[in-house]
């Protein structure tokens, strides 16, 4: 018997797997807090960014996308019966500028560190939880 | 032994031809129906939206000169199963998922002055739909 235990055992160290998936750095968000609309310029923002993933012509406007997004996957497999939870969180940016290349309005929202590793049962992004994690990331506490 | 053995490796060799999963994914997250609801069409400015919404996900160009801003999400969890035999004489596989189908999502929309006009809560292709490609006509 204990054998048949030890070997059911080992069955189920192979049970667990975690994974993780990032596609690009995290926002800078004490760069982007230091955005001025009526005053920054598309130029001064790729300066301080780089090149934005998007770019999207609104008539005369245009507005720049910036994003990350970083997802945490966990699986459990107990031989017949899996459980899978996959998290994603992102922080995005978007930039609109006037015809003359001036910041006029900016949205900005992050995530990525609130990207959790989970099974499907248990309860994340809990209110609570979520505002350690933004007072532990610069900058993002102020929106 | 041996038959605790055999059991073993049967069970161990089970899913290889049927297994269950529950899987629960959560991508980004929802926009609250308050905050939607303490939206003011005709008075909220796009910086006010911005503001209680944080940045959409997708922007596009609203009848030439407007704005239209778009929030979605994904939050499923469900059972599937997956059943696969070897032989070609027995249907091969068979899986099923029993999760959400259309991403649900919110859109705004912004007229000419930046003003809010609408929003409106619903499927991503629902929200989608009406949307036209573009014309600017310059004179």
């Amino acid at each position: 018997m204990p054998r048949f235990a030890l070997l059911l055992l080992c069955c189920l160290l192979t049970a667990c797997v975690f994974g993780r998936q990032d596609t690009n750095d995290p926002l800078d968000a004490v760069t982007i807090r230091g955005f001025v609309p009526g005053t920054t310029t598309a130029r001064e923002v790729v300066e301080r960014l780089g090149a934005p993933s998007d770019v999207v012509q609104l008539a005369r406007r245009t507005a720049y996308r910036y994003d990350a997004a970083s997802t945490k996957s966990t699986f459990l497999a107990l031989i017949v019966v899996n459980f899978g939870n996959q998290d994603t969180r992102s922080d995005r940016l978007w930039l609109f500028f006037d015809e003359k290349d001036v910041l006029t309005h900016y949205g900005a929202s992050f995530g990525t560190h609130r990207t959790q590793y989970a099974l499907p049962w248990e309860d994340v992004h809990e209110t609570a939880d979520n505002e350690v994690r933004d007072a532990a990331r610069a900058g993002v506490q102020q929106r | 032994m041996s038959r605790a053995c055999l059991a073993t490796a049967m069970v161990g060799l089970l899913p290889g031809c049927f297994s269950l999963d529950y899987n629960r994914m959560n991508v980004g997250e929802p926009v609250a129906d308050a905050t939607l609801q303490a939206l003011r069409p005709g008075r909220d400015s796009l910086a006010d939206c911005l503001r209680a919404l944080g940045a959409p996900e997708f922007v596009y160009e609203h009848r030439t000169s407007g704005i239209a801003l778009l929030w979605f999400w994904k939050e499923t969890a469900g059972w599937g199963f997956e059943l696969s035999s070897p032989s070609d004489d027995v249907p091969a596989s068979l899986s099923l998922e029993l999760e959400g189908a259309e991403l649900p999502g919110c859109m705004l929309w912004f007229g000419p002055d930046l003003l809010l006009e609408r929003w409106r809560l619903g499927t991503i292709g629902d929200l989608l739909r009406d949307r036209v490609r573009p014309t600017l006509v310059d004179g």
